[in-house]
């Protein structure tokens, strides 16, 4: 089935809304919550589908534009079930000056012989902000199919200004992997990538650096400045749930603590505009001499001493 | 110039590009124990070769191969130096890759300058391109007649070279052990080079996100005797 889910969303005064948005079966895209509950917007995206079928296509397509600030979360796990040819997910996010983008969606859940392929790119203007999730379990491990599916293929890649900053590609096969031992899940059954991307990369990674200086027992997670003004943490554990709401901690840091830097730089640069005005106005008062007029008109040549 | 003595000298252990002072995350397994005897040290080398170098450095290597063995295209070179930069996520990789870049770069400079050698070096000094080693090897070896399956199987050969030797002062294993690794992988070697060029596009830069991971937590070992 091939399905398609696009969002435009815009800002209206101190409100970011939903523009135009589509979304056909098995989706549907509504609000969390109240829509103008806060100034940000936040959406949902529902599924009436028991999981993802084999033959399935879904495009997302996400538009973020100027001073947008923007939350889409999914409804639940993302089931795959057993397939035969596969199934693809196409997404394509644009984020445009000054906007943000948080999308951490709940983890993907391959059963026996699921074959799924996602791809996303994302756009970039040089100050907008993306804050991103991606969680993949190994499958229904109570029903004892864990690593039973065939190949799960999720690429992504960010582009900021055009020019590729990072790509994560990462092919699961588990039958050709040795997926349960070292350098892939070691013994762990789910696998979680976070990403910040941004104008405020760099110190978020110094608060990482004083925050997440412990070890857990539950989690093995490491991070990195993993391209400019991007900040990536990896993380390995037993339970989907837990990686969930560890990434969305960590998305909620990096969502009020650029909130924190808008507006700080928004009142600098007031200020500054403030500062500028001032001057200006100072200079305009101070009295000057009478501007000196020149007559237009041919110089005359200076007879040469 | 003869292309085996070239080959021996830039692939050398000791060829002076500071490539022992890096473990590439293999420090992070050794000090939490994950590699701690020979048969953890075997199975993380063996891995390492079929899952991570064979999709990524050798991939590279071969890419920048090709780019050099047709028409030269300087603006190909930089896009793959670019693509590669943004695989290489941990920072400590992506640093080693460049400074033994450089070094390497700056090293067969020395020897007699080669145009498209000064050209990557000058790209990444300026800081248009992010800088490999495995493309900066992989131009110089071309550009020096080695043959493909040589160069690329001295190329596997080192990474494994990396590994023992790192694994026989660290964990520690045996000289002898050590060797004897060494020596067991060039079916496996020769296996990777010769089915190098099958291998698909779409895996090219394929992530071992454990890897990944130790290769991050390296930058917060306590006591750390690598670089990377």
């Amino acid at each position: 089935m091939e399905s398609t889910i696009k969002i435009n969303a815009e800002r209206e005064g101190n409100y970011s809304v939903l523009k135009e948005s589509f979304h056909n079966a098995p989706y549907k895209l509504t609000h969390y919550g109240s829509p103008r509950a806060q100034k940000h917007l936040e959406m949902i995206i529902m599924s009436a589908s028991p999981g993802i079928m084999d033959g399935d296509i879904l495009t997302i397509d996400v538009n973020v534009k100027e001073d947008v600030h923007f939350k889409l979360f999914t409804q639940s796990f993302n089931k795959l079930h057993p397939m035969k040819n596969g199934a693809y997910q196409n997404t394509h996010m644009k984020l445009s000056p000054r906007s943000m983008l948080h999308y951490v969606p709940h983890p993907v859940t391959p059963f026996k012989d699921a074959i799924f392929y996602a791809n996303s790119r994302i756009d970039m203007a040089t100050d907008a902000t993306l804050i991103w999730g991606d969680i993949i379990a190994a499958g229904r491990i109570y029903m004892d199919e864990a690593f039973q599916f065939e190949k799960l293929h999720s690429r992504t890649e960010i582009f900021r200004e055009g020019k590729l900053i990072l790509t994560d590609n990462q092919c699961l096969m588990p039958k050709v992997q040795p997926i349960q031992k070292l350098l892939f899940f070691e013994s762990y059954t789910h696998q979680a990538t976070f990403m910040y991307s941004g104008p405020w990369a760099k110190a978020m990674k110094a608060e990482f650096d004083e925050i997440l200086s412990g070890e857990y027992e539950d989690i093995a997670f490491g991070f990195t400045y993993a391209a400019e003004n991007t900040l990536l943490l990896r993380a390995l554990g037993n339970d989907g749930e837990l990686l969930y709401n560890f990434l969305s901690m960590l998305g909620q840091m990096c969502w009020e603590f650029t909130l924190h830097e808008q507006a700080k730089l928004k009142e600098l640069l007031a200020h500054t505009s403030e500062v500028d005005k001032a001057e200006r106005q100072v200079l305009a008062d101070s009295p000057t001499e009478a501007p000196v007029k020149v007559k237009k008109g041919r110089i005359k040549k200076q007879p040469a001493a | 110039m003869n292309p085996l003595l070239t080959l021996l000298q830039i692939n050398d252990s000791v060829f002076p590009i500071g490539s022992f002072t890096h473990s590439y995350g293999l420090e992070t397994y050794i000090h939490k124990r994950i590699v701690h005897d020979v048969e953890s040290t075997r199975s993380y080398a063996e891995t390492m070769l079929k899952h991570n170098v064979y999709y990524n450095d050798a991939a590279f290597f071969l890419r920048a191969w090709e780019i050099c063995s047709g028409k030269f295209s300087m603006r190909k070179l930089i896009e793959l130096d670019t693509l590669v930069s943004s695989l290489k996520s941990p920072y400590e990789i992506r640093e080693a890759s460049r400074k033994l870049a450089i070094r390497f770069l700056k090293v067969v400079e020395s020897f007699k300058s080669i145009r498209r050698g000064k050209a990557y070096l000058e790209a990444i000094q300026t800081g248009e391109a992010g800088g490999h080693y495995a493309i900066a090897f992989a131009m110089y070896a071309q550009y020096q007649q080695i043959s493909f399956e040589d160069a690329l199987s001295a190329f596997y050969y080192n990474t494994l070279n990396g590994i023992v030797t790192n694994c026989a002062k660290l964990v520690p294993i045996s000289q002898t052990e050590g060797q004897k690794i060494l020596f067991s992988m060039q079916d496996l070697i020769k296996d990777l080079v010769s089915t190098q060029k099958d291998m698909e596009e779409s895996m090219l830069g394929n992530c071992c996100i454990a890897q990944d991971l130790r290769c991050m937590q390296h930058e917060k070992l306590y006591t750390r005797i690598y670089i990377s």
